[in-house]
Order: structure tokens, then sequence, then C-alpha cells
């Protein structure tokens, strides 16, 4: 049995040679760790959003960016994620890094960088961390990188 | 027997239920259809809906799930011995929070993600949503009260936590400050601030903090003095951007959760320690009996309404495939429980003898006063088995527990000054709207005056009522999950599906919560606990409120069906 990889977990449709993982925090992680403190999106409508707008503007940033390689690269995976999901995120970033040919040091790089308040990673690399440009520039940097793979 | 059997049968058990009942439900109950386009395919935006991988999401809602209140809960229950809490946490879970977690995500999701309180007013009745937010009111005083208690006799116990625990807060800080001011990576960060954390471990063993001078100048106990400062930390904590504090701690805890996983399974198997606990105790007469209150007392790890506050709303928005629903839903209960367990296994295989056990659960008053005692001290032990020092290591778990606490209670207040604000709206008291320290002080005031009710726990005659709280605050918690249920259950019925899975938790747990109020509502006023008696009267009306609903919805759908 051929062993399985992280593409074998995704929804059909969506396993593309490449992988897109866009890193926000999530809603379901703003209102503080334990189920006790967690009101879902309970809390959002109780007033919660405003304590919590500047996540909400980076989440809405990532989202145009989302949308606008869903529109422009259908084939790219694209995976959005919590930058505290590190059981997933840093797996993840390692194994297409490898999976590209990075070497070790560039890999640690690349997981040093991984996991911010916003990123984006195109196959293990780190193309933006903590800050990124218009979404008009992002996905031409993710284009360029694609077309030069 | 050795505590490693009861990882095996229990992880066992919870194998068999998500191999079989939980495919059941998924065909049968839920129906759940691969083509179904769910609300994150749909409407996806990238923002709130977002097809996510069903790895990256059992992640998000685990962590969403997963806090202090599954090992406090347990680590109380097991008064009763530890096979009536260990069968409960089973039971509870692949039968009662399987079906609720997994059928709040799938009900969300048909009905394009909405949440658990906007559900239950287009689902059971308008006045649902009222119900709601009510039962909200109740469960966010209750949870700063519980919270608060925990805290301080934690810091009374183990005065030497007290620095590494406090000193989480400049470090969470600074991460904040880098995070979200300069738009730092966090891996380095958080790894430096808990290797930071741990390293105060043993600096705050040797120089203990003691409140005992102040609280003579007061005139008041240790406990006391702790709650008032707690409390007085949180109102400063709640009224600080989110940024500052505690979203970055959530950065630490989440890490926390995951190494205290780690390190008491792996010092339960190293040790091979057995469980000195007896299977059931044999309770003195005129004391609380596990029938009804180990159902109230262990909710979260068994069922708890709180996960459907997550599981619609947020979780549901983000589903790929209807089917995953059972993987993150059924799952995300599975790891709960094994929380749960853990503080099972720390509280019965990790206090030494049976004469210590025995000693530490004297009496229900003792068990629920000294719980979180009780749990530290098994970590402790667990530790000390892969070569740390116990004392250090129930150190280790004091700060687990505190920096969840505390980060419960400052949400948890900014929670309550938001609902105030709405009821005050609702009730015409506008010189409250928009007060922001005043609404903060209400939030504060109320939780902390039941903190100080005074009651029959204590672990050294401190003479509180913390086991009353925390059964309080566990009825609470299953009404949240009965109102779910009641969504769930007509939801299903209006499929022409059979709702038993979801009707049999639902009966049992409102029949359960109101036993246990009837009960309790009797001991409160034979003591005169004036504060405790108008809760429990409260959240005895929500509930006869909700059956009333729930049995008026399910009848109003079988008429249709």
């Amino acid at each position: 049995m051929a062993a399985r990889s992280w593409r074998d977990h995704l929804p059909q449709g969506s396993r593309g040679p490449h992988r897109l993982i866009l890193v926000r925090e999530q809603d379901a992680q703003h209102s503080g760790s334990g189920c006790c403190g967690r009101l879902g999106e309970a809390h959002t409508d109780l007033g919660g959003a405003a304590d919590y707008r500047h996540s909400r503007v980076l989440m809405q940033d990532i989202g145009a960016v989302y949308r606008e390689v869903r529109a422009r690269l259908p084939d790219l995976t694209v995976e959005v994620v919590d930058p505290r999901n590190t059981v997933w995120l840093y797996p993840a970033v390692w194994q297409d890094a490898r999976a590209a040919g990075r070497s070790a040091r560039e890999c640690f790089a690349g997981l040093r960088r991984a996991g911010a308040a916003l990123a984006v990673i195109l196959d293990g690399e780190v193309l933006f961390s903590g800050r990124m440009p218009q979404t008009a520039d992002v996905v031409a940097a993710i284009e360029q990188r694609l077309s030069g793979s | 027997m050795p505590a490693f059997y009861l990882i095996v049968i229990t992880l066992g058990a919870f194998y068999l239920g998500y191999r079989f009942y939980s495919k059941y439900l998924a065909e049968r109950v839920y129906a759940l259809d691969p083509n179904f386009k769910t609300p994150a395919n749909e409407l996806a935006d990238g923002v709130d809906f977002v097809p996510t991988n069903k790895h990256i999401l059992l992640g998000h809602h685990f962590t969403a799930v997963a806090g202090a209140a599954p090992i406090v809960g347990p680590a109380i229950a097991v008064y009763w011995g530890w096979l009536p809490a260990i069968a409960w946490v089973i039971l509870g879970t692949v039968f009662g929070a399987g079906v609720h977690d997994f059928g709040a995500i799938v009900t969300s999701a048909r009905n394009r993600g909405q949440n658990i309180g906007t559900l239950s007013g287009k689902v059971i009745s308008a006045r649902a949503s009222t119900l709601f937010l009510l039962i909200i009111f109740f469960l966010l005083t209750l949870v700063n009260a519980v919270f608060g208690v925990v805290m301080a006799i934690l810091f009374e116990a183990h005065p030497g936590s007290v620095i590494p625990a406090v000193i989480v807060i400049p470090i969470a800080m600074c991460i904040g400050q880098w995070v979200y001011r300069m738009r730092g990576a966090v891996l380095i960060p958080s790894i430096i601030g808990l290797v930071l954390l741990y390293a105060a471990i043993p600096v705050g063993q040797m120089f203990p903090i003691h409140v005992d001078g102040l609280a003579d100048m007061l005139g008041l106990s240790v406990r006391t003095t702790w709650v008032i400062l707690i409390f007085a930390y949180t109102w400063v904590a709640s009224r600080l951007p989110v940024w500052l504090l505690l979203q970055p701690r959530d950065y630490i805890n989440g890490q926390q959760l995951l190494v205290a996983l780690a390190v008491i399974f792996t010092g339960v198997v190293v040790g091979w320690d057995t469980i000195t606990a007896p299977a059931v105790n044999d309770v003195a007469e005129g004391t609380k009996h596990w029938f009804p209150y180990l159902f109230i007392t262990i909710a979260c790890g068994a069922i708890s309404g709180f996960h459907s506050l997550v599981a619609s709303g947020t979780t549901s928005k983000q589903i790929a495939n209807e089917t995953d629903a059972r993987y993150i839903g059924y799952g995300g209960a599975m790891g709960e429980g094994a929380l749960a367990l853990a503080a099972i296994l720390a509280c019965t295989a990790g206090l030494g003898s049976a004469a210590d056990w025995n000693t530490a659960y004297a009496s229900f008053g003792a068990a629920s006063g000294g719980a979180l005692d009780h749990f530290v001290t098994g970590v402790g032990h667990f530790l000390s088995n892969i070569g740390i020092d116990a004392a250090l290591g129930a150190s280790f778990a004091v700060v687990v527990v505190v920096t969840f606490a505390g980060t419960t209670m400052d949400t948890g207040v900014r929670l309550q000054r938001y609902i105030l604000e709405e009821i005050a709206e609702l009730a015409g008291f506008k010189a409250l709207v928009g007060k922001t320290s005043l609404l903060t002080t209400l939030a504060v005031l109320i939780p902390l005056a039941l903190a100080l009710v005074p009651g029959g726990d204590s672990s050294g005659g401190k003479g509180f009522a913390f086991g009353q709280l925390w059964t309080l605050f566990g009825t609470t918690n299953q009404l949240t999950a009965g109102l779910a249920l009641s969504v769930i259950s007509v939801w299903v019925m209006a499929r022409n599906r059979n709702p038993l899975a979801a009707i049999v938790p639902l009966t049992f747990l409102l029949f359960m919560t109101s036993w246990a109020l009837i009960l309790n509502l009797l001991d409160f006023l034979a003591q005169g606990s004036w504060m405790l008696l108008i809760m429990d009267a409260g959240i005895f009306v929500l509930t006869a409120w909700l059956i009333v609903e729930a049995v008026t919805a399910l009848n109003r759908q079988r008429r249709t069906a």
C-alpha cells in the first residue's frame, strides 16, 4: 500500500502539486484558552468584535488573498491555519520545504518565520511573514514562484 | 489495578465509540451527505467561511474546547470512587458529548453556519434566544466565581507557584508586543517564553509568596485575600487591549496543554503506578450521593454545553465536507474525555497510598476544596516518575491550571460586561450603557460575592462553598448542552430521522440537572445560604423554561411530521 501523504486527506478537487499555506488567527481561538472562555460566534455578537478588530483586519487581508488565489489559481491547494496550531503547521511547512528540495538549514529558517499572526507560505517557502504588500502583489509573487518551479 | 489499564480501557472504549456509534450517527441520525455543499464551500470568503483540511480544523476545534474545567470536575468526582467517575466520562463522551458536539456542527452547517443561540430562536422558539442569553449570564458568573476560587486555593497551597504563574504576564506582554506590534513570528519567542516560564518554577520554589501579612492586616483569611487579589487583577486584565495579554498568553497556553498531556501519560506509563483510590467510595450517610451529583460535577470531560458554542458558528463555517463533522466533532469530544481521564489518573493513582487518598478525600468538602491541590500533587508524582522533582512538577501543574483559569476569567469578565450592558439596555437602565468601568466593576463584584460565600468546603478549615458553586456551574453547563441537544433533536426529527440518540442524553441531562438543583435548593434553604439559593432558584427556573420549550418544540415537530 502506498504511503499516505497530506494530499490524501484533502477534499476532492484540491490536490494540486503545490500547496499554499495562509497563516492567520482564527475566530474560534479569539476568546482565550479553555472551553469556558470560548463562546464562539456568540462572543462576537455580544460585542467582542470590537476587542478583536486588529485580528479581523488580518483575517480580512488574508481573506482577500484567499479569494484572489482561488479565482486565479484553482488547481493550487490552499490551507488556512492558525499560528497556534503548531502540531499541524510546523510539520506541514517542514514537509513541503523538504519535498521542494530545500536544505535543512533553509527549512529551519522557514519554520522560524512561519508562525506569525499573518504569513504566506508556498511549498514550504515563507514568502511573507508578519506583514505583506497589497493583495495583487502577494498573488503576483505566488504566481511568479509557481511559474519558476 | 495499574493506572495504565484505565488508559487502555478508556481509550479502547473511545475507539469503539468512534468506530461504531459515531458511524451510526453519521449514517442514520445525521445522514451526512458527502455531496452536500457546506457553508465553507458555498460562501467561501477566506475570512469566516473557509473550507479547511479536517486535521487542521480538529486542532482548532480541540484547543478551543479543551481547558481547565475537564480537570476540576473529575478531580472532585473521584470522591465517589474511580469507577463512577471513569464510567461517566466514558458513557458521557461516547453517548453524550460525541452526539452533542458532532450534532451541533452538522445542525449549524445545515443552517448556513448559524450559532446555537440564533438556531434555538429559529428552531425552538423566539423566546429561546432570551433563554440562551440568561443561561450564558449565569454560566459566566459561575465560571468567574469558580476559577477565582481555584486560583486562590492553588496559590495558598503552593506558594512556590506564584512567581512562575505571575511571570507569565510580562512574558505574554512581550510576546504580544512582538507579534501584534512588531509583526514578528512567534516560534522562537514562544519557545523562549516557555523556557523562561519553566525556569521560573525553581525560582518560585526558592522564593514562595505568602500573603499572610496582608491577610492579617486586612483581617481576612489567606484564601479570601487571594480571591480578592485575583479579582482585582481580573478587573485590570479585562480592561487591557486583548492583544497585550489575553491573546499572546494563548500562544503559551496552547503549548502548555500539549506538554501537560504528554508528561502526564508518559509519567503514568513509565511509573506503572497503581490506583489506590477505591473503585466505589463508601461515602458517609447524609453526604452528597453520586446519583445525581456525579452527572453535574463532571460536565466538561463527559458532556459540556460550551462545546456547542464553538462547534456552531465557528467550526461549522469551516468544514470542507459534511462527513468531516464526525472526525472533528466526535474526535474533539474524545480529546476532552482524554483530559478528564488524565485528571482522574492524577487524583486516584498519584496521591500515594490508600490511606493518603482517604485523608485527601475524607469528605465532599475536602474533595471539592482540595480537588485542584490533589490534581497538581498527582501530576507532580507522575513527573517524578520521569526524573523531575515532585514539588517542581506540582508547580508546573499549578502554572498550567492558573494560566488557563486566568485567561478564562479575563474573557469571562469581558463577556459578562457585554451581557450586563445588553441586559441593562433591555431593562431600560440607560445609566449603565457605555459605562465600561462601572460594568466591569459589576462583572467582577457579582462573581466575587459568590466566590466568598461561606460553605463547608475545606482542605484545612477554610470554609468556602466551592463544591456547591461547582455543582451549580455544572448544572448551568448541562443546561446549555440541553439547549443544544433540543435544537439538534428538533432538526433531526424535521429530517424524518430517529432523534433518540439526541433525545436520550437530553432527557437524562435535564432530569439529573433538575434533580440536583432541587436537592441543592433544599440544602441551601436548610443552611440559610441565600445567595446560593437565589442562584439555584434562578437556574431551576431556566431549566423548567427549557423543558417546556423543548417539549413544545418536539411535539410541534412530531405533529408536522
